[in-house]
């Protein structure tokens, strides 16, 4: 077996030695510092962005707090309005209605009232009518001559009973 | 796999004829034969795979990674995690020493998986170099945390007395088997599944050719479970690296 002859061992110790503390020194000075510099600097990279990130989260969370404020604000400022315009609204129209009410009424009392004295106009007129037919019954029915002013409480008696 | 057996069935070769070393550029210093051989080609191709495919990847302006610089953010996150998940906060320091150990073994492991190139880690004396200096790092690590008190490591509280005198000799010998165990587990790992793709390789050629499909199908098959050994026993080398660590730090 090649591996147990000790005619190379020296030669290769040699070797050995030579190359892998040149690979040693090499990786320890050169290559691992740069490799450990670049994920340093990528950390700090993203521990910046992160940081920014974050800030940039809180703006924005800020400036939607300020939106719903708004939001919200406007709502109920809306909702005053629409409220205070329906309070106007109805207190016109009940003002308009009462106007209404209080027109009408003195109308429909001014109509009462005419019909009231049409009524007793005619009743008057119709008791005068009575009053001459009764006189002119009388004297023809019979000769007894009575005066108007008689006729008149007769006929006023009479429709007192009637009424009563 | 230095020499192949492409040429015919009926040639003589033996399995383990790819992990022989041969010298390209020979020279001895003070006597001692230090050639540049197959062997030493793969390891300078993985070093400077590891440090080129990591220098070139990372760019050190971008943010965002490309594809490329990702695979090398991969590797780093991979044993940094490991080394956070078993050692805690005072692994970081070794944390250069753990990747390197990791990279190299992943790399050479991978490197010898192309066809035609020399695996380092199938070599004992490599693999027990690597698992030495972790053991002996580890050692004067835990002297150096715990002083004397390191040696209560050995001494496990909550057994009945009279069985720390079989106890305390098991602990000493698991312990100095330590950089036996570590090495021996890689070199014959890659051993073993090296010489048993040439072993089909050489069915393949030996056999007719209907007979030959199967073989060649169990190749494919076998390379794909030795490239997940490979990247397993680098893995397997970095964890108990960081164990032993955490060992030095946190006795029982």
């Amino acid at each position: 077996m090649p591996q147990l002859n000790p005619e190379f061992f020296a030669s290769q110790l040699f070797w050995l030695v030579i190359t892998f503390v040149f690979l040693f020194i090499f990786l320890w000075r050169v290559s691992l510092p740069r490799i450990n510099s670049v994920q340093t600097k990528r950390e700090n990279k993203i521990k910046e962005d992160i940081k920014k990130a974050k800030q940039l989260q809180a703006e924005a969370e800020d400036i939607q707090e300020q939106i719903n404020k708004q939001l919200d604000q406007a709502k109920s400022d809306s909702a005053e309005l629409i409220k205070s315009a329906f309070v106007k609204l109805q207190d016109e129209s009940s003002k308009k209605l009462e106007e209404l009410d209080k027109s009408l009424s003195t109308k429909i009392d001014a109509t009462y009232e005419a019909i009231e004295k049409n009524k007793t106009e005619s009743m008057n007129q119709i008791y005068e009518q009575i009053n001459d037919i009764t006189k002119l019954m009388i004297s023809k029915i019979s000769n007894i001559q009575v005066n108007e002013g008689e006729i008149k409480m007769a006929v006023e008696k009479i429709r007192q009973k009637v009424i009563h | 796999m230095a020499s192949s057996g492409e040429h015919s069935g009926h040639e003589k070769h033996s399995p383990l004829d790819q992990f022989e070393i041969n010298p390209l550029v020979n020279f001895e210093v003070g006597g001692v034969d230090l050639a540049f051989t197959n062997s030493s080609v793969s390891m300078v191709i993985t070093v400077l795979f590891i440090t080129l495919f990591l220098t070139l990847t990372v760019n050190p302006r971008s943010i965002v990674p490309s594809r490329m610089q990702l695979i090398s953010e991969l590797c780093y996150n991979f044993i940094a995690q490991l080394l956070n998940d078993t050692v805690g906060d005072q692994g970081k320091r070794y944390f250069p020493f753990v990747f390197s150990l990791f990279m190299f073994v992943l790399i050479g492991n991978m490197v010898g998986m192309i066809p035609y190139q020399f695996t380092f880690t199938s070599h004992i004396i490599v693999t027990f170099a690597l698992a030495t200096v972790v053991f002996i790092g580890v050692t004067i690590l835990g002297f150096v945390n715990h002083g004397i008190r390191f040696f209560t490591f050995f001494y496990i509280p909550g057994v009945p007395f009279y069985m720390h005198p079989l106890l305390i000799p098991i602990e000493v010998i698991s312990y100095l088997s330590r950089p036996i165990s570590l090495s021996v587990r890689l070199f014959a790992n890659m051993l073993a599944g090296h010489t048993l793709l040439k072993v089909f390789a050489g069915f393949v050629v030996s056999m007719p050719f209907f007979t030959g499909v199967l073989p060649l199908t169990f190749i494919v098959a076998l390379t794909g479970l030795e490239i997940l050994i490979a990247f397993l026993q680098a893995y397997v080398f970095a964890i108990l690296t960081c164990l032993y660590i955490n060992d030095a730090y946190h006795l029982h």
